[in-house]
């Protein structure tokens, strides 16, 4: 009976995880005017963080992100606080790894065919992920310290489920746009409607991990 | 100092840095006396096919200047047919020492289409030797932010379009900015956008050659002997602004200067820049020039012995102005570029644009971990060049005064990463003194191998 007292206080301070949310995400072009034409919903990531959130719990095996095709596959990618992420190249040429976002900045060389490297992420935030050979290859590591997120379906509609009650803030994010953030009460009766304005091209300006530019001009001449 | 001096001491002093320093990248481009050393190497091969085609010249050349058996000179293609040839090997070298101070040098060997002016030239050149103090950014990038730079040495023209996409050169930059210049150059970056630059250099001197890939060979110490006919022909040849080739500056200094402004992304893929530009200088009465006992500036003008020079030959001012525009969207660029000049009283424009579409290739093969076939990059060049002045009656280069127009074609295949294959044609049409047209075309393909 000893050994159950704290567990029943534990279970009574966690509120319970059962209510949901549900919206709509529109993606809207540039000015807010009509839907953004080329822009794949299916893309944008919405998470809910709760007031006060529980501890992440990142996993004892790696996230993967690969490199495939002279792209990352998959392009976007939602860890926990603390994950790890290994980066295996599947591709019979050389790439490179890194990203020079703030605290999860890292560089994992140039390497070839094979398993690959793992990086650690520790801080919470969005990872642009690139390589340093291919200008083109873009990849998004989103660090979370909630477990409560979605992708939307093709029409936009999103669920997030298992919620805990209370105070929250919801985020929604596409690559393509500033992200959006909102107060919101749990339970909520009413779906979101959140709109994100589509303003960055699909390969965003960036600058190679010297930050030089990359050459991606002819430089018959140049030096 | 000869540039062979001024280049070996520019290699030693990088090559006495500790050798470490080549494999480190910096993460900060902080000042340091230790430089970051980058060393390169290109070298290209062509197969060449040039028409062939002769001009009869007004000229009255002696029976001992002329093939036996010839009584009247021509200008000719320079190699007419089909030929094999290695043009360059090219070593480069930069230093760095963070983002305010640079250097940079490049050598040519063998040098064949760039000869300055004839084949008689030297086989080695110095193409670039270069000091740099500050930033400069690239055409149609932003600069970091405002600031200067004083570049110093042997350099390229401040409007010189530095990314070709074909091997070939049009009319316009050969004519007036294909070669380099010595002296120096400061850049204002006014803010990020306008910029401004002034130059004081030693002028490149007025010449002749032929644009096609190959220049011509005109007053080769061969043409000297009695019935000359040497393998290299004149070529059909236009006033062009030849490389500088040695560090005196005991004439007047050219003047010139520019005022810009870009726009672009902070990756610098995307971007728009807009250059005006300006020279001013008075000609030498004579330039020499290794690889030709003709004199250049006044003393071609005038013709041998100063007997045919043009009717409208007035003073010694030699004076340019001219627009760039650089536009770059995704794989796409353009090149455009207007002149206006007036040497000594000869007045002629030229007008220049180069459209080239980049395309990335999807991964289909590899060798030794790089893909094979990397992008392919269409591109297109029209060039012409209008004189605005005749010839003596008695020229012995009456093309130095057609209008003459041409049109590049052309496609570049990257291979794999440092090496490119580029097939062109030139179409290249003139109009005689006599309102006649005529064309001297070439095809030509360039293997390019770069480390």
């Amino acid at each position: 009976m000893r050994r159950l007292v704290p567990v029943l206080i534990l279970l009574l301070a966690v509120p319970v995880a059962a209510e949901e949310l549900r919206g709509r995400l529109q993606l809207v072009g540039k000015g807010g005017k009509g839907p953004a034409r080329g822009s794949d919903v299916r893309q944008a990531l919405v998470w809910y963080e709760p007031t006060a959130p529980a501890p992440a719990r990142p996993p004892a095996t790696p996230f993967v992100m690969t490199t495939r095709g002279k792209q990352f596959v998959p392009r976007t990618l939602t860890i926990p606080v603390g994950s790890r992420v290994r980066f295996p190249n599947e591709d019979v040429i050389l790439h490179n790894v890194f990203s020079v976002s703030g605290e999860n900045s890292f560089d994992l060389g140039l390497y070839r065919r094979g398993k690959g490297k793992e990086q650690k992420f520790d801080r919470p935030g969005l990872v642009r992920v690139f390589c340093n050979v291919h200008h083109s290859m873009v990849g998004y590591i989103l660090v979370l310290q909630s477990p409560y997120v979605a992708t939307p379906d093709a029409e936009g509609r999103f669920v997030l489920t298992g919620l805990p009650r209370g105070a929250g803030r919801l985020t929604v994010w596409h690559e393509q746009a500033e992200p959006a953030g909102m107060d919101v009460q749990v339970p909520r009766a009413e779906p979101l409607a959140p709109r994100l304005e589509i303003v960055r091209p699909r390969i965003p300006p960036h600058l190679n991990k010297t930050g030089k530019a990359y050459s991606t001009r002819d430089d018959y001449n140049q030096r | 100092m000869t540039y062979r001096w001024g280049c070996a001491v520019l290699v030693m002093l990088c090559l006495a840095a500790p050798l470490r320093a080549q494999e480190e990248a910096p993460e900060e481009e902080e000042p340091s006396l230790k430089p970051r050393l980058e060393f390169g190497f290109e070298a290209k091969a062509h197969y060449r096919d040039s028409d062939l085609n002769s001009f009869a010249v007004p000229f009255r050349f002696e029976p001992n200047m002329l093939p036996r058996g010839q009584s009247q000179g021509f200008e000719e293609t320079v190699n007419a047919g089909s030929h094999l040839e290695i043009s360059t090997f090219t070593l480069l070298v930069d230093a760095t020492w963070g983002d305010g101070l640079a250097a940079h040098g490049k050598i040519d060997f063998i040098d064949l289409y760039d000869r300055n002016p004839t084949s008689s030239d030297g086989k080695t050149d110095v193409d670039e030797a270069w000091v740099r103090f500050g930033i400069e950014p690239a055409p149609a990038t932003l600069a970091p932010r405002g600031g200067a730079y004083l570049k110093i040495g042997k350099m390229p023209k401040l409007e010189r379009q530095d990314d070709r996409h074909l091997e070939s050169y049009g009319l316009v930059s050969t004519a007036f900015n294909r070669f380099e210049d010595t002296g120096a150059e400061l850049g204002l970056n006014l803010g990020r956008h306008v910029y401004v630059k002034a130059t004081a250099t030693q002028g490149n001197p007025v010449f002749l050659r032929d644009p096609n890939a190959l220049a011509g060979d005109n007053g080769t110490p061969a043409m000297r002997q009695p019935f000359p006919d040497p393998e290299l022909k004149s070529g059909i040849v236009i006033l062009y602004d030849a490389e500088v080739e040695d560090l005196d500056v005991d004439g007047e200094l050219e003047l010139g200067g520019g005022v810009g402004v870009r726009f672009a992304d902070e990756g610098g893929v995307n971007g728009v820049d807009f250059l005006a530009w300006g020279y001013r200088r008075n000609l030498a009465e004579t330039v020499e020039l290794e690889g030709t006992f003709y004199g250049g500036d006044l003393d071609l003008l005038n013709g041998p012995g100063n007997a045919t020079p043009f009717p409208a030959l007035r003073g010694d001012e030699k004076r340019e102005a001219g627009a760039n525009v650089w536009i770059y969207f995704g794989g796409l660029s353009f090149f455009g570029q207007f002149v206006d000049q007036e040497i000594a009283g000869l007045p002629r424009t030229g007008l220049e644009a180069e459209v080239a579409w980049r395309f990335e290739l999807p991964l289909w093969l590899s060798i030794g971990d790089r893909q094979l076939f990397t992008f392919v990059a269409p591109a297109a060049r029209y060039s012409e060049l209008d004189n605005d002045f005749r010839n003596h009656l008695n020229t012995p280069a009456p093309s130095l005064a057609w209008d003459w127009k041409k049109l590049d074609a052309g496609l570049r295949v990257g291979i794999i990463p440092g090496a490119d294959l580029t097939v062109e044609y030139a179409d290249h049409e003139f109009i005689l003194g006599n309102g006649a047209k005529r064309d001297n075309n070439e095809l030509l393909t360039t293997f390019r191998w770069r480390v």
